[in-house]
């Protein structure tokens, strides 16, 4: 913990990367329910 | 060069993106995962690369403001040196940013440390503010020790020009965006292929979301960088109008009930909008004064466009190239998803209704 305390750039990069993280799982869950859905409309 | 790697970055986003080509079907997870971790890597070297000027750099802040130091690559090319009565040391150094300019480094004994740590010719960023000559500089911190890439100080722009990597391509895929839903417009109109209109729907939409998101980011720079969040800059005004002029595109959707009419006005609407947009984005930023880089009264055509000014080395050109391809693919997910969720409601209609 020391390193990032005097290291704060990679606080930051770690809060965008956390976040990014967190987008980009929803991207993909909602990729996946539309193509249940898809599924679904199509048989 | 930097027009080829900008051009490259952004056109292998469109091609990808396009793959597989019916914008209709899922991405496989190939695409998704390259989409993902182009934007995770695009992240990191945005902000992880610390800062790194010249000697000169720091010669041209001090006739600014002799008190402010700046992050300079430099080597030590020597280590031994005896304290003089003040308590510093002077070490011989050269820049390692302009031909191996030899140069004094002036340090206190825990920087001198810091920097003998390191080793001898090893590249080390140092802020430095510059002492009593053009070629004695005094050393205040060791910022970094052999770091794998640094981005270029600009003077008065510092930490902030990193918002290069992600306000940019976001305003440069919006106008793409809105090119594509012209295209699929006309596309719908002489078709007449309801997918054209799911699609042209789509880009119109993630264009708009990325056009809001350059807005905010830049608002953001420009509380940092000018003083206030917004100041009716042309800039700022000219992606305001665009931003009503495509608010008014989903009012317009909005309104209509019946599919077919929906469509095609809202195409018509499409190709008219877009006529504005060159001018708004392209050509009246660069026609008025202002603040924005590359405005009327800006010495440069502003750091993508000029061709003399150095503000965009060829490290941040290759960043900001990874920039517009991660964000390009991000934006088809985007668009993706949202014209098959149009295609999805559509065909959910179709099976309630009865005829």
């Amino acid at each position: 913990m020391p390193f990032l305390t005097s290291n704060a750039i990679y606080v930051v990069l770690i809060t965008a990367l956390v976040i990014w993280a967190g987008v980009a799982i929803y991207l993909q869950r909602v990729d996946a329910r539309l193509r249940e859905l898809e599924s679904r409309i199509d048989r | 060069m930097k027009f080829v790697l900008m051009l490259a970055g952004s056109l292998l986003g469109l091609a990808i993106g396009y793959i597989p080509r019916r914008l209709h079907q899922p991405r496989p997870s190939w695409w998704r995962i390259i989409a993902i971790l182009s934007v995770a890597v695009v992240v990191v070297l945005a902000i992880y690369p610390p800062l790194a000027g010249s000697t000169i750099d720091a010669v041209i802040q001090h006739r600014a403001d002799s008190t402010k130091s700046v992050p300079v690559l430099i080597r030590a090319t020597q280590l031994q040196a005896s304290p003089d009565e003040q308590g510093t040391f002077l070490l011989p150094a050269e820049d390692a940013r302009v031909a191996k300019r030899p140069i004094m480094l002036r340090a206190y004994q825990p920087v001198l440390d810091a920097i003998a740590a390191a080793g001898e010719n090893v590249p080390v960023v140092v802020r430095v503010r510059r002492a009593e000559s053009d070629l004695v500089f005094q050393a205040d911190e060791v910022v970094a020790v052999d770091p794998v890439v640094t981005l270029p100080y600009i003077m008065g722009l510092e930490e902030r020009s990193r918002i290069l990597f992600f306000h940019v391509p976001m305003s440069w895929i919006a106008t793409i965006a809105y090119l594509l839903s012209m295209i699929y417009g006309i596309s719908y109109l002489r078709k007449r292929t309801i997918e054209s209109d799911d699609i042209s729907v789509a880009m119109a939409s993630v264009g708009t979301l990325y056009a809001i998101l350059a807005t905010l980011t830049g608002a953001v720079w420009a509380k940092f960088n000018w003083g206030s969040f917004w100041n009716w800059d042309p800039r700022q005004t000219s992606i305001f109008i665009l931003l009503l002029i495509y608010g008014a595109y989903f009012l317009l959707r909005s309104s209509i009930e019946d599919r077919a009419r929906r469509a095609r006005l809202s195409s018509a609407y499409a190709i008219v909008a877009f006529a504005t947009v060159p001018f708004l984005v392209f050509v009246l930023p660069r026609l008025l004064p202002g603040l924005h880089p590359g405005s009327a009264d800006d010495s440069t055509a502003g750091p993508l466009l000029s061709l003399t000014s150095d503000s965009l080395n060829s490290t941040k050109q290759v960043i900001y190239s990874i920039a517009l391809f991660a964000f390009t693919l991000v934006f088809f997910w985007l668009a993706n998803l949202r014209i098959r969720t149009e295609r999805a409601m559509r065909m959910t209609r179709v099976s309630e209704d009865p005829s």
